[in-house]
């Protein structure tokens, strides 16, 4: 089970209203690559890999849902005081018709989240390569919004979670290696 | 310093010790023979505790795995309280 924390993994702060950064943000709230698509990911993956990486997937998959917080806390600082006519220049019309100013998982095309951006095929080392390959992309998406964003202070949160995908990948590299290893000593033995 | 950003700031000392633990966390699931990260990682989990209490004797419990200050039951603390994290 999950306790929950009052705080946030780090600090968010905004500037100033800008819906339009929030929909560009939307990528890694509910996008293929984005933060709810790694949590699920690694938190369903964890009952069928070896012992010795469960610890790893379950901690990633936490710490993912505390990026998502982060996410969110983004997007609704950033939209909570726009008119609807913000967010209707912001290309935010039509979330705005469906959702009023909640948050929805959606990427920034505005297409909502489906399982079937994430994979459990039940062996290991795929598994483990598509995690891998996952933390890039994230890290890529990070840097593509960081690069469109005039958002000092928001830059700083992006920034911050573009290292944990990094972070994320190398552990995930580390993992393949430790898996390989047990594999080889069974055959010696 | 507004209080505002007085709990912000003391809150940010907390959240710093806990990424610490966070990070040694996955560096030794992958690492479990380094003993010097692990002394590191067990280190790193005192002073985030020693950090949280200080901030939840003033401000009252991050999670209700912390009994509540009477400090912070002298000012009337609620869980269901804001600020929220997304509203600091």
């Amino acid at each position: 089970m999950w306790v929950y924390e009052k705080k946030l993994l780090y600090p968010v702060e905004v500037s100033e209203c800008n819906p339009k950064l929030a929909k560009y943000i939307a990528e890694q709230y509910g996008g293929a690559d984005g933060e709810l698509a790694a949590a699920l990911r690694y938190m369903n993956q964890r009952y069928t890999v070896p012992d010795k990486v469960i610890g790893l997937l379950n901690d990633v998959a936490t710490e993912e849902f505390s990026h998502l917080e982060m996410l969110a806390t983004m997007i609704y600082k950033l939209t909570k005081d726009a008119t609807p006519q913000q967010l209707e220049e912001a290309g935010l019309g039509a979330h705005f018709v469906n959702h009023g100013h909640a948050l929805f998982y959606e990427n920034a095309g505005g297409v909502p989240f489906t399982a079937t951006y994430i994979q459990a095929k039940g062996d290991p080392i795929a598994d483990l390569y598509e995690d891998i390959a996952a933390e890039e992309k994230a890290r890529a998406t990070y840097q593509w919004i960081i690069d469109i964003s005039d958002d000092p202070l928001i830059n700083d949160s992006l920034k911050f979670l573009r290292e944990r995908e990094n972070v994320h990948s190398q552990r995930f590299r580390e993992a393949v290696e430790v898996l390989k290893e047990e594999r080889d000593r069974k055959k010696i033995f | 310093m507004s209080a505002a950003a007085e709990q912000r700031a003391m809150l940010k000392e907390v959240q710093q010790a806990d990424f610490v633990v966070v990070e040694l966390t996955l560096y030794t699931n992958t690492h479990s023979n380094d003993e010097e990260a692990l002394e590191q990682w067990r280190l790193a989990i005192k002073e985030a505790a020693r950090a949280r209490k200080a901030y939840e004797k003033r401000y009252g419990p991050l999670s209700l795995l912390s009994v509540p200050s009477e400090q912070a039951i002298e000012m009337g603390w609620r869980w269901n309280q804001p600020p929220w994290p997304w509203q600091m």
